[in-house]
């Protein structure tokens, strides 16, 4: 499926070693124009080097990484992105309108710092030192640094972890607004529902590729099934043999077993163990669909 | 391409802010601002038995002194602190240019080294030290771009070390540069291999070049003196550069 919506941040070929290690493999990658794309995978797989690589603080080994066709390194390529990282602070003494102010003074086009504040939900904290600002709190004023340039790629990095649930809900209706009003969006998040909620494209890593690029409900329909989710002593040699089986692999203390029919493999797996303990069966999740998308691929790079 | 172009009074504004932070810092703003003075006033004024002379030498010094200090914590220390707690990430995908960030903390930097140097002119007036208007100016304009090459030195260590590892530094390094350098004790006083390092730390040669301001018989070198804290510079500048490169990878 062939989109024809203009790449505004890309990475080509793009490889990278850290610290001697292959982080990325000749990665593939376009983020564009009006979509929400999210970046999800295993920790390790090369997203936050892929965020590095895209905001131009990284440069590729090999390959190339663009920025509204700019190579991103260059400060020009920043006029006009926003970016919200996991890693980033703010200054202790400073109060949340005077970063906002100088943060806005940076873009042309910015926003009134006064509506910066309303969509970022933090007006009221406006003349709070940032030293004196919850996890939840700093989070939204780097929230509200990220969009306060009106930029044409916004990138979120962990937006709402640490934020509480009515933040949350409010940051997912502003990023989709920006969207919906044309800008790209890449996301980074550990939860998936909230990829699940915000994404139009959903881009799998697994050792520094891309193993997927759908939408969150064509991964989600790659595991048509259930999963299965226990504690047993058998051995996942064992697990993947029960019938209508597809995958089976420990996810902490459990092991999760992907199935195409339910009900036969729990009858085998009771008959074979009779201690199984804690026993549940759900349909497959988008998580479920990437663990296996990702368990997929180590079996073949294997 | 005038999308891509960079707001006006970008520059002015992120400097602004830097000062701003300075000054709600007093814990940091403090010492910086009254050592130099204080330690002038003891050697000056009550050590000396008030001797203009003497005052007017120590002078030359002390505003080197004046500069060392807001230069190597507020950049060395005050760096390494900020690339700890991510406030440099921010920075680095903004679309503020980097140099932006570095000339508003060189700003910030040197607004204290002039508050340093105001509490030192007004102690060396009380001393009975007469300069010329252009000496005064001089001596000054000596003083602020002192900041610049232990700025730079000290952006090199915020980009290099641990907040704690950078402070240790930079406090070394501060009465490093003051004994070595010769700006409490003039260098001639020194034992000859600390003459000789002496050579190698910028302050010494700002030293002399102040020194020339309030004594005109030692002008003849200042040129080469200048050379050699310009060449230093350069020098420090490729050493910040580098730091800046290294922490980004």
């Amino acid at each position: 499926m062939e989109h024809r919506l203009a790449a505004v941040a890309e990475l080509a070929g793009a490889s990278k070693k850290l610290g001697g290690r292959l982080v990325l493999d000749k990665l593939d990658l376009a983020i564009r124009a009006g979509e929400v794309t999210a970046l999800l995978g295993p920790n390790g797989a090369g997203k936050t080097t892929s965020v590095g690589l895209l905001t131009g603080r990284l440069s590729p080994d090999d390959g190339a990484a663009r920025l509204f066709g700019l190579d991103a390194t260059r400060p020009a390529a920043r006029a006009r992105m926003g970016v919200m990282l996991q890693a980033a602070g703010l200054p202790d003494v400073m109060t949340v309108r005077e970063m906002v102010t100088l943060q806005s003074g940076y873009y042309r086009d910015a926003r009134p710092v006064a509506d910066t504040l309303e969509l970022a939900g933090i007006a009221e904290l406006a003349d709070r030192r940032c030293g004196r600002l919850s996890g939840g709190q700093s989070r939204r004023v780097q929230y509200a640094l990220a969009i306060c340039g009106r930029p044409d790629l916004l990138v979120l990095d962990e937006p709402t972890a640490a934020m509480d649930r009515a933040s949350t809900r409010a940051l997912w209706a502003t990023v989709r607004e920006a969207a919906d009003e044309g800008a790209a969006v890449l996301l980074t998040s550990h939860d998936l529902a909230e990829a699940d909620a915000l994404a139009d494209r959903v881009l799998v890593m697994n050792h520094g590729r891309i193993v997927a690029d759908d939408t969150p409900s064509a991964i989600r329909a790659r595991v048509s099934g259930s999963v299965v989710r226990c504690r047993t002593a058998l051995p996942t040699a064992r697990l993947t043999m029960l019938p209508g089986v597809r995958d089976a692999e420990a996810d902490g203390t459990d092991m999760r077993i992907v199935t195409s029919d339910a009900v036969q493999t729990v009858r085998m797996l009771l008959q074979q163990d009779e201690d199984v303990q804690g026993l549940r069966v759900s349909d497959a999740s988008l998580e479920d669909a990437i663990a296996q998308l990702v368990s997929e691929e180590q079996r073949i790079a294997a | 391409m005038s999308s891509y172009a960079l707001p006006a009074g970008l520059w002015r504004r992120e400097a602004m802010a830097e000062i701003t932070r300075s000054r709600r810092m007093p814990q940091f703003l403090v010492p910086t601002v009254v050592t130099p003075g204080a330690f002038y006033a003891l050697f000056a004024l009550a050590l000396n038995r008030s001797s203009p002379e003497a005052a007017t030498v120590m002078l030359a010094g002390y505003g080197v002194f004046a500069a060392t200090g807001p230069a190597l914590f507020g950049f060395g220390a005050g760096v390494a602190m900020e690339r700890e707690q991510g406030l440099i990430e921010l920075k680095r995908v903004s679309p503020m240019p980097a140099g932006a960030y570095v000339a508003a903390k060189l700003a910030a930097a040197m607004f204290t080294t002039a508050l340093a140097m105001a509490l030192i002119d007004t102690t060396a007036l009380i001393a009975g030290v007469h300069l010329s208007i252009l000496g005064w100016v001089e001596l000054t304009a000596i003083s602020l771009a002192s900041t610049l090459p232990f700025a730079l030195l000290g952006f090199g260590l915020g980009m290099r070390m641990s907040g704690k590892g950078a402070v240790a530094a930079a406090n070394a390094l501060y009465l490093g540069s003051a004994i070595l350098g010769g700006l409490w004790i003039p260098s001639s006083m020194l034992p000859g291999w600390m003459r000789t390092i002496g050579q190698c730390v910028p302050s010494y040669h700002l030293n002399k070049l102040a020194q020339a301001v309030v004594n005109p018989a030692l002008g003849s070198s200042s040129p080469s003196h200048a050379a050699i804290v310009a060449g230093m510079t350069v020098a420090l500048g490729i050493w910040a550069w580098t730091g800046w490169r290294r922490s980004a990878a």
